[in-house]
């Protein structure tokens, strides 16, 4: 569609022989806060670092406003699940950083940040080095470096994920206030709860593929259910498959060497109960 | 100001900010380099010069068996030496068998004992029972060895001219004229190049290789351990510019170690000049500026690969352990080098990687440019430096970079 942000069509992505994403086709529009919901190993991470540009599809395309997504990064804001922050560098120092990249200038990039500081209540932290900053700071540190330059969408890797209450309640009312403002976001979670109160549309991935995309209603009406913790059960009731990352390829002289060490693992009989 | 530029300027920036804001950092790559040569030139022989002092000054026990001799007695009382005469040992066929007397030795009753047998009117045997792992022992050993000397020429002296013989004509009958350094054509500005294209190559390869090791591995396997890679991956510039500004800050970082160490090492020349005929090198501008070239290239090469090394590796960890044995490529040829002969040295050594930056550093601290040398080391250089830049790219090509394992 014409009027699409960000335009993700028949993507697959393998790693080897591990197919972690398999004919993802999705269309992301402005104005809305999209939860990328999954379990672990889901395939989130992954689809997320194809949007991002940083991983290229191994079939398919994802385009921004129709240019390739890898030329668009500078219209992009990511924070990665790590978050990334420098530890012997200032938060300030950190934002500045990642916003000279984009090319903004220090003055315009200070502003949106001491904007956004003041609603993450961490303006008085700026000055400071990263290498004390709990999970929290850390979390909302990342938020700012994300929004500095201004970008068309926002990514969001498990935003939330070991913040406590406060901190995690205070990142979900920033998205919140972004939707409110015109902006896109794309976030990722496996907390339903969060997922319900925070995004327009939801979609689930499970094993690789989107299993359902739409509003919370919708998806408990497509399914049937009351809550959407029993559509998404109803929707993923397939076993869930490793991390594609757990299936990297050992090398031979690797392999040798773990065995000699280790001796093998022996195999879990599977049989039928006696 | 291109924005690849700016891109690259801030990233070696970052990078360098990060590095030395590290306490340890700073003491690696500014203190140890700037101090090494003045205290491995200055401060070691000072403290040499003050050991030996003290042991010129101590007085030392020998015991004197068997035959005695007033001048000698003389001559050795007179270097510090307490003696004591003691009973030659009965029946002893061999004068070097310390037999009973070790156990005086070693409980440091006597530092020495001199055994002397006269075998002739004017013929002596002696031997020295001495402990060589008691610094006493050995300097009361080297005492009575240089007092020997003198009377043994005494007692030729004496003979020769008993016998009617001049003592020098006939022992020294082919002599040399003149001051022996004036007959030698080389400059002191030269003898110091040749001294200094002894150890600099080699300073420079180990030095550059392993002080870009550090930066290199915090700034990619440091960077996918902590976790910091994936969002920098995220921005908006391309792997290249990436690997340029992280080349650029462990390049500028290596330089700085590099540099310091040298302007501690030409400290310590001078210092040494001032005090001993070894002279400050002389070279022309021509061989200065290709001896810069060679330092940069070499650079661009170690750096690059190094880079590379370490983005391959998943961890610090595992970049430490392949990079470690990997600064022995650098160390050997660093040491094969220095006893290669540049006189008739075949051309191909200069085609020969990092021996022949190394050649070409010993040549052109020499003074000597050789165009056919230069323009084989100059373009298989940039070849392998142009590799080396290849090859890192590859590595911070690599779509499992994304993946950190914070």
């Amino acid at each position: 569609m014409a009027d699409a942000l960000l335009s993700i069509e028949g993507v697959a992505k393998h790693f080897g022989d591990v197919e972690a994403l398999s004919l993802i086709d999705l269309e992301i529009n402005s104005g809305q806060v999209i939860g990328l919901v999954g379990g672990n190993g889901a395939g989130k991470t992954t689809l997320l670092r194809l949007m991002a540009g940083v991983m290229e599809p191994t079939n398919g395309s994802i385009t921004f406003q129709g240019l390739p997504v890898t030329n668009m990064r500078s219209k992009l804001g990511v924070v990665p699940e790590a978050t990334g922050l420098y530890h012997r560098l200032t938060a300030w120092e950190n934002i500045r950083f990642h916003s000279r990249i984009h090319g903004i200038d220090d003055e315009v990039a200070w502003n949106r940040t001491a904007h956004f500081a003041k609603l993450l209540s961490i303006e008085d932290s700026l000055g400071r080095h990263t290498k004390g900053f709990s999970r929290g700071m850390r979390q909302k540190t990342a938020l700012l470096r994300a929004l500095a330059h201004g970008p068309d969408i926002l990514l969001l890797d498990e935003p939330t994920a070991g913040l406590d209450v406060t901190s995690a309640r205070t990142v979900r009312s920033l998205v919140g206030k972004l939707r409110d403002e015109g902006g896109t976001v794309i976030y990722s979670t496996h907390h339903l709860a969060e997922a319900r109160q925070v995004c327009d549309r939801i979609i689930i991935v499970h094993n690789g593929t989107v299993r359902a995309d739409g509003s919370p209603e919708d998806l408990m009406g497509q399914t049937g259910k009351e809550s959407l913790e029993d559509a998404y059960v109803a929707l993923t009731s397939d076993k869930a498959r490793s991390r594609s990352e757990d299936n990297q390829k050992e090398g031979r002289i690797a392999r040798w060497w773990r065995l000699f060490l280790t001796g093998r693992t022996p195999a879990v009989e599977v049989g039928e109960d006696e | 100001m291109s924005n690849s530029f700016r891109t690259i300027r801030s990233i070696a920036k970052k990078e360098i900010v990060e590095f030395v804001r590290d306490w340890r950092t700073l003491i690696a790559i500014i203190l140890i380099p700037l101090l090494l040569f003045p205290i491995l030139f200055i401060a070691l022989p000072l403290l040499l010069e003050s050991e030996a002092a003290e042991l010129d000054a101590l007085r030392l026990d020998v015991e004197w068996q068997g035959a005695f001799d007033d001048e000698l007695n003389t001559s050795l009382s007179e270097q510090k030496l307490d003696i004591t005469m003691g009973t030659f040992p009965v029946d002893m066929e061999n004068l070097s068998d310390p037999s009973s007397d070790i156990e005086r030795l070693r409980s440091g009753e006597v530092d020495a004992i001199l055994r002397l047998k006269q075998t002739g009117d004017d013929t002596w045997n002696y031997s020295v029972i001495q402990l060589s792992t008691s610094e006493h022992s050995r300097e009361a050993r080297s005492r009575i060895l240089t007092e020997l000397y003198y009377w043994e020429q005494s007692v030729i002296n004496r003979t020769l001219t008993d016998a009617g013989l001049d003592p020098e004509e006939t022992l020294d009958p082919v002599r040399w004229e003149g001051d022996e350094d004036a007959a030698n054509a080389a400059t002191s500005g030269e003898k110091a190049g040749l001294a200094l294209s002894m150890f600099i190559p080699m300073v420079l390869a180990i030095w550059t290789a392993t002080s870009a090791i550090q930066p290199a591995i915090d700034m990619t396997a440091g960077e996918r351990e902590r976790g910091t890679l994936e969002a920098l991956l995220c921005l908006p510039c391309t792997r290249i510019e990436l690997l340029a500004g992280k080349w650029l800050a462990v390049a500028t970082i290596t330089s700085v170690g590099v540099g310091l160490q040298i302007g501690g090492l030409i400290f310590a020349i001078t210092y040494l000049a001032s005090a001993t005929s070894l002279g400050v090198p002389t070279i022309s501008l021509g061989a200065g500026l290709l001896l810069l070239f060679a330092v940069v290239i070499f650079a661009v090469m170690v750096v690059a690969f190094e880079l590379a090394i370490a983005m391959k590796a998943h961890s610090v960890k595992e970049a430490g352990t392949l990079l470690g044995p990997a600064i022995l490529i650098i160390i050997f040829p660093a040491l094969f080098t220095q006893i290669i002969n540049l006189d008739g040295v075949e051309s191909w050594w200069y085609a020969v990687p990092l021996v022949n930056i190394l050649l070409a550093m010993r040549e052109l601290l020499l003074d000597r440019i050789i165009v056919d040398h230069v323009a084989i080391w100059a373009i298989s250089s940039a070849l392998y430096a142009g590799f080396a830049a290849w090859y890192a790219a590859r590595q911070f090509k690599r779509e499992d970079l994304v993946a950190s394992l914070s």
